[in-house]
């Protein structure tokens, strides 16, 4: 609860309020691009099905929530879904309206739909009726001041920092004289008579708008999904207050201000009152799917079936059991890993593979060398609780932060007022050189290869008590518990790319859009401490004395992977240094086969020029991130060693049978399949509806505030993923299918964590996931609304 | 006065030929992944690179070069100069990074063929029109550059954004067109001829005629919407509607079309006194003012295109000046700055987070201010006085923009006086603002070896002259000085009003779009 209610209180403003912070959490927050993460874009949605939420964002977005019928037609006349795929999505919808035979459902495949329109707003009518853009005068207006008044640090005068979104609007708009100049006059008064709390301002819009309790909430959320990622910023800034205990206004704020532009519209265009009023009626019916709507969502589940069904044919059974492995790698359970992984056991019979959330079960807050920031490097959904730095020795980081600060200086001066000119024709010339260096992909090219960042260490130091408890809690969560190999390898992962500003979007997202680099050399070190493994076998664990941990970072576009061997002096012997020759050398084998293979999906590579595409600055599909996802295993790795799952399954290794009680289990159904669904329907959100919920088109980005990208000169924030990150330009390199949870437990254990977290359950039972039970290896019973099972016998999977 | 041995063909003229012949390939297969177009635009803009080089060569060893009549109007006539060759070879090598840019970035596009064969062609349009010898060459390839520009600013043409700064840019520079050729007209009709060498010739052997001062008001109008000068500079600020490529190529070979306009037309306007007195008001006008809204832009491709109306405007400044060989150094060196940030704008996010981590930073005092101030005149003075002895004296207009330039510096060295600044940073705004004065000196002192021979020198200045210096001097030192104080007042709520003023642009854009029906919601007509 973030709006004050208390400060109206009378009784009748309960309800709009209400509706107000329903529209508000129905919105999903958006990471600032420095280190931003998946987020589920129907985050407010998974309460209601896809027939349903098709029908609330068509009013509240006019988007569509499936592809068209069109492309489901086109793969069922290709054969890619199949007429059993069809017959099973049409059985198993409880839907009303529901087409009732196999050809009826194919017929509305290629019937022609009308597309989604929203409800219109007031600045919509007021359009329509007087000739004037006010819905992107609006945009432009709202968005000048929201890139300043969230900046980062782009500009250098930027607002007072601090102030409070609807204070500093107020005192904005006041003065602003750009809507007067656009034809509606008065409104620098208007605002200047508005309330002074953003909720006497929206009860008081609201009032005069008309809105009823009924209407209010999808009026509100129509309006916040008018000012685009402005709204998923606000939502961000509640939702990091909310993480660490506190709570925070600007979504009542924002609402507020475009309340107070529809006031005044309607106010300046009285022609279009009965419009209006029909349009809060519109709003005031629950919103309910359509035919076609209804027909789409089953379509959808066909589609996924079809991928279901080749799934489980690839699934078939386990692979033998082997012996001690020389290595065991362990990876982050990210889809790109899983191409690296086969390849790597391809290299050689005596490699096994690991897959566990990229930060290693470590809820790192980590300070880089010559940084005062410290940055989270863990889930979102959970805070910090170990801090980390990478220091120099004192020389040195003062040596790193002069440099930073000098650097600092210097692009003050090239951007201020008059040392603008003198910049320019001191150091303009030079920018020849800097522009053939970055024409031919050299700005970086030294930087690949070795890693010079100093190891990690926990500040303050743990006790041995505390690294025995770490090491035996992240050793359990890994099913790593027993048969350890010789050199086992922990690798996080990060894309290098050049220019990018969606960087941080090819990074670990379990790190919080950082690298995995951090997490995995503080676990490798903290594995190799002697006082850790000492402490392990009061939890019961034991090490092999000649295991050891070692640290890497996966490289996701070039395949290379960084050995943090540095790290391992003092605790490695000569015999484990032989050891690491041989595994560096299957490391590039594993990268040669893996680059080739990615090489096939990305447009015109060859396999060769893969690692240039990271060192080039006009480079705008250097990888495909995680662009294909669609299922997620949680079994032993002998369940799918061997099969090639392309890139698409996030691969989480589990073995019930070590899970006493289940732990394992709760944790792996309630983080890491949450935040595999947050990226699943990320891709799936700005692939089926990329003008909402996509970042838009690279070519024409702008990047705004040091937080994220407008779209040449609109004021609309575009969070999501751009259009080249998920279409290749012939077509989409992501096919929008909900994830597939398999996971190889009793379905008893499974059910029990469900009928504990309800809004986990509240995702299968509304198919933003399908659950499947795995035994042995193979797919036995596919999940059912209502913590029910079906045997794979009865129903065709 | 045609020299026969001049005439004759350089190879930089052949430069856009390769373009050209890019331009006819490229039609032809307009739609997306063209096969191998993309490369051969690359090896086109190399071609015409070698060219460019070529064309040099030439010139050094054996002296200018000119093609077509000098005679009548002229209308085409090329030539091969230091001055065109070093524009030539500007915009071939920018050229030449925009094209290696797009095979990678462009990819994919469903009209990627369409885009190679419309910068192919602005590109030739550019190249014929920085070697120009005659107004008519002129007046027919920048109309040329504005029609190509339009539809690689449609390159999306659904966005109703992209529409509306279209429209803009074919107004503003459409109207500098038919200033140019109305220029044309009065100047033929005058003396007989368009070859601009003659022109300045003739205009120079007998006082001006009022229709010739005419002339030289509406190239100087022409230069002016070209640059993109206040108040007409709205189009600029709104053109990122095309593929970042097309912003570097604009804001580093096209923006510069008003300058190299007045650098080629030197001779002749430095001829009105009025016309320049213009320039330096309206330039320096537009130079604080562009680089005070930029100051509040928090989009990096919108801050970078006010940055380019700010650097435009003190471009012309210094035409007025009469500093010519200084404003061609300074379209040559924004050039490829401006080409640099643009294409490298997408790491504006680490950049930010980049700021944050050593962190705060250090606010000078008023004492470390005014310090800072004494030290970098204290520089400039020594600095100064060496170029001085070696090179011998400099004009009052010089001197002056070394003041103007000095005071920027001081900024750099406040930063390092501030009393949190450890003394190893000061040290290093120390080196890093001796370096800066010493580089604009050097620069400048070879931009006057280089160029200064071709170029009319600065007129020794009467009163009206020296007025605008000492308006100049004393406004960009005010700024200056404002804005190394700067984090002690730009929070003060008294500045907050102007704050929200500036982020707008003074509303000169919103004035131009109620004007032009900017405001309107969109129709399907472009």
């Amino acid at each position: 609860m973030f709006m004050k209610h208390a400060d109206i209180a009378p009784a009748q403003l309960g309800g709009i309020l209400s509706a107000a912070e329903r529209a508000a959490r129905a919105i999903p927050p958006a990471f600032p691009l420095d280190a931003t993460v998946a987020v589920n874009p129907f985050l407010g949605q998974t309460g209601e099905d896809l027939a349903t939420v098709s029908a609330r964002m068509a009013r509240v977005a006019g988007i569509p929530m499936t592809r068209s019928g069109a492309d489901y037609a086109a793969a069922i006349a290709a054969g890619r879904i199949s007429d059993d795929d069809l017959r099973a999505a049409l059985d198993a919808t409880t839907l009303p309206g529901a087409p009732a035979t196999l050809d009826a459902l194919k017929s509305a495949a290629r019937r022609d739909m009308a597309p989604p329109h929203a409800l219109p707003t007031v600045a919509d009518l007021a359009a329509r009726a007087t000739g004037t853009d006010w819905p992107s005068i609006i945009e432009k207006t709202i968005g000048l001041w929201a890139s300043g008044q969230f900046d980062r640090g782009q500009a250098l005068w930027s607002p007072k920092p601090g102030a409070q979104a609807f204070a500093a609007w107020r005192a904005w708009a006041t003065h602003d004289l750009t809507p007067e100049i656009a034809g509606l006059s008065g409104f620098c008064a208007h605002v200047a008579d508005a309330p002074d709390t953003p909720e006497r301002a929206i009860w008081r819009a609201a009032d005069r708008l008309g809105l009823t309790d009924a209407a209010a909430e999808t009026a509100f959320h129509r309006l916040y999904m008018d000012l685009g990622g402005w709204s998923q910023h606000g939502r961000w800034c509640l939702w990091q207050a909310e993480l660490a205990g506190q709570s925070d206004r600007t979504m009542v704020d924002l609402l507020a201000i475009r309340l107070i532009w529809e006031d005044a519209l309607i106010a300046h265009v009285p022609g279009i009152a009965t419009l209006w009023t029909q349009t809060v009626a519109d709003h005031a019916a629950a919103p309910t799917a359509t035919a076609d709507q209804v027909a789409l969502a089953i379509l959808q589940d066909a589609a996924e079936r079809a991928h279901q069904r080749s799934l489980t044919q690839a699934l078939d059974g386990p692979a033998p059991r082997k012996d001690r492995a020389l290595l065991q790698a362990a990876f982050c359970i990210d889809v790109r890993s899983e191409v690296f992984r086969r390849a790597l056991e391809s290299v050689d019979p005596r490699v096994d593979t690991i897959g566990f959330a990229g930060f290693f079960g470590l809820p790192l807050s980590h300070t880089g060398p010559g940084s005062d920031i410290a940055e989270a490097r863990l889930p979102v959904l959970l805070n910090p609780t170990l801090h980390t730095t990478s220091r120099n020795d004192d020389a040195t980081e003062m040596d790193t932060r002069i440099r930073a600060r000098a650097a600092r200086a210097w692009g003050r001066f090239s951007r201020a007022a008059v040392s603008s000119f003198a910049f320019v024709e001191a150091a303009g010339p030079l920018y020849a050189g800097k522009l053939l260096r970055d024409a031919l992909g050299r700005a970086n090219a030294g930087q690949t290869g070795r890693d010079k960042t100093p190891a990690p260490q926990v500040v303050g130091g743990l006790t041995p008590q505390a690294k025995a408890d770490t090491a035996a809690a992240v050793l359990r969560g890994m099913s790593l518990t027993r048969d350890h190999a010789r050199t086992v390898l922990l690798l996080g992962h990060g894309g290098q790319v050049t220019n990018n500003p969606h960087e941080s979007a090819y990074h670990c997202g379990a790190c919080g859009g950082h690298t995995g680099e951090v997490s995995a050399r503080m676990l490798a070190i903290l594995l190799n401490d002697p006082e850790t493994r000492a402490g392990l076998s009061a939890h019961g664990l034991a090490l092999p004395q000649d295991t050891l941990f070692v640290a890497g970072l996966h490289d996701t576009t070039t395949d290379a992977i960084t050995l943090y061997d540095q790290d391992l002096a003092g605790v490695i012997t000569p015999a484990q240094a032989d050891d690491l020759v041989t595994v560096d050398r299957w490391l590039a084998q594993a990268g040669r086969i893996a680059r080739a293979e990615r090489a096939a999906r990305l447009p015109g590579s060859t396999g060769d020029d893969v690692a240039a595409r990271a060192l080039n600055w006009a480079e705008i599909r250097p990888e495909w991130g995680l662009a294909g996802c669609a299922a997620f295993i949680a079994a032993p790795r002998s369940a799918t060693a061997g099969r090639d799952l392309g890139g698409r399954a996030f691969l989480h290794s589990y073995d019930w049978q070590d899970d006493a009680g289940f732990g394992t289990l709760e944790l792996i159904l309630t983080a890491p399949v949450v935040v595999a669904s947050w990226i699943s329907l990320q891709y799936y959100g700005s692939s089926v509806a990329p003008d909402v919920f996509g970042g838009g088109n690279k070519l024409i980005h702008n990047v705004v505030g040091g937080l994220g990208v407008i779209e040449g000169n609109s004021g609309r924030l575009r969070p999501g993923l751009p259009w080249q990150a998920v279409h290749d330009g012939d077509a989409l390199a992501h096919d929008p299918l909900r994830l597939s949870v398999m996971i190889d437990a009793p379905r008893a254990a499974i059910t029990d964590v469900l009928s504990r977290h309800p809004q986990v359950q509240a995702l299968f039972d509304n198919g933003w996931l399908h659950l499947f039970a795995l035994d042995q290896g193979r797919v036995a019973a596919r999940y059912e609304p209502g913590l029910r099972w079906s045997d794979r016998s009865a129903h065709a999977a | 006065m045609s020299d026969p041995s001049l005439s004759m063909l350089s190879p930089s003229f052949l430069a856009p030929l390769a373009y050209l012949a890019l331009a006819g390939v490229a039609l032809r297969r307009p739609g997306r992944r063209p096969g191998a177009l993309p490369r051969w635009a690359e090896y086109a803009a190399l071609a015409a690179l070698v060219a460019a080089l070529g064309g040099l060569v030439q010139v050094v060893l054996s002296g200018p070069a000119r093609l077509g009549t000098t005679d009548g109007l002229a209308l085409i006539a090329l030539r091969a100069d230091a001055i065109s060759l070093t524009l030539v070879l500007l915009v071939a090598f920018i050229g030449w990074v925009v094209m290696r840019y797009s095979r990678s970035y462009l990819d994919g596009e469903p009209r990627e063929g369409a885009f190679y064969a419309l910068m192919a062609m602005v590109l030739a349009a550019v190249l014929l029109f920085v070697q120009s010898a005659s107004l008519g060459t002129l007046v027919l390839t920048t109309a040329g550059v504005g029609l190509g520009l339009r539809r690689l600013l449609l390159f999306y043409p659904d966005r109703p954004e992209a529409r509306r700064a279209a429209t803009k840019f074919s107004l503003v520079w459409h109207g500098g067109d038919v200033a140019l050729m109305l220029a044309a007209v009065l100047l033929a009709a005058g003396y007989g001829t368009l070859d601009l060498a003659a022109l300045g010739q003739q205009a120079a052997a007998a006082p001006l005629p009022a229709t010739t001062k005419l002339a030289i008001a509406l190239i100087v109008l022409a230069a002016m919407l070209k640059t993109a000068a206040f108040p007409l500079h709205g189009w600029l600020t709104e053109v990122m509607e095309a593929p970042t490529p097309v912003s570097a190529l604009l804001h580093a070979g096209i923006i510069n079309s008003g300058g190299v306009l007045l650098i080629t037309a030197a001779t002749l306007v430095q001829l009105s006194p009025g016309s320049m007195a213009a320039l330096v008001m309206l330039g320096g006008f537009t130079a604080l003012f562009g680089a005070a809204v930029m100051l509040t832009q928090s989009a990096v491709k919108t801050a970078l295109a006010w940055s380019t109306v700010s650097q435009m405007g003190f471009m012309l400044l210094q035409c007025g000046l009469g500093l010519w060989p200084l404003a061609l150094l300074h379209i040559v060196a924004h050039s490829l700055y401006k080409a640099h940030a643009f294409l490298s704008s997408g790491g504006a996010i680490k950049a930010v987070a980049a700021q944050h981590r050593p962190g705060p930073v250090a606010v000078p005092s008023l004492g470390a201010v005014l310090k800072s101030f004494g030290l970098a005149v204290l520089v400039y003075s020594a600095i100064a006085g060496l170029f001085i002895a070696v090179l011998g004296p400099k004009s009052a207009q010089s001197l002056a923009l070394g003041a103007i330039l000095i005071f920027g510096v001081a900024y750099l060295v406040a930063q390092g006086l501030a009393d949190s600044a450890p003394a190893a940073l000061t040290k290093r705004t120390a080196i890093a603002s001796i370096s800066t004065a010493f580089g604009y000196f050097a620069f400048q002192a070879m931009a006057q070896t280089i160029w200064g021979a071709a170029l009319p020198g600065a007129p020794v200045p009467g009163a009206l002259e020296w007025a605008l210096i000492v308006l100049a001097v004393l406004s960009f030192g005010l700024v200056a000085f404002a804005q190394a104080l700067f984090p002690l007042w730009a929070h003060h709520p008294a500045t907050a009003v102007l704050r929200v003023h500036l982020v707008n642009g003074l509303y000169l854009n919103a004035l131009l779009d109620r004007a032009i029906g900017g405001f309107r919601t969109p129709t399907h007509t472009s």
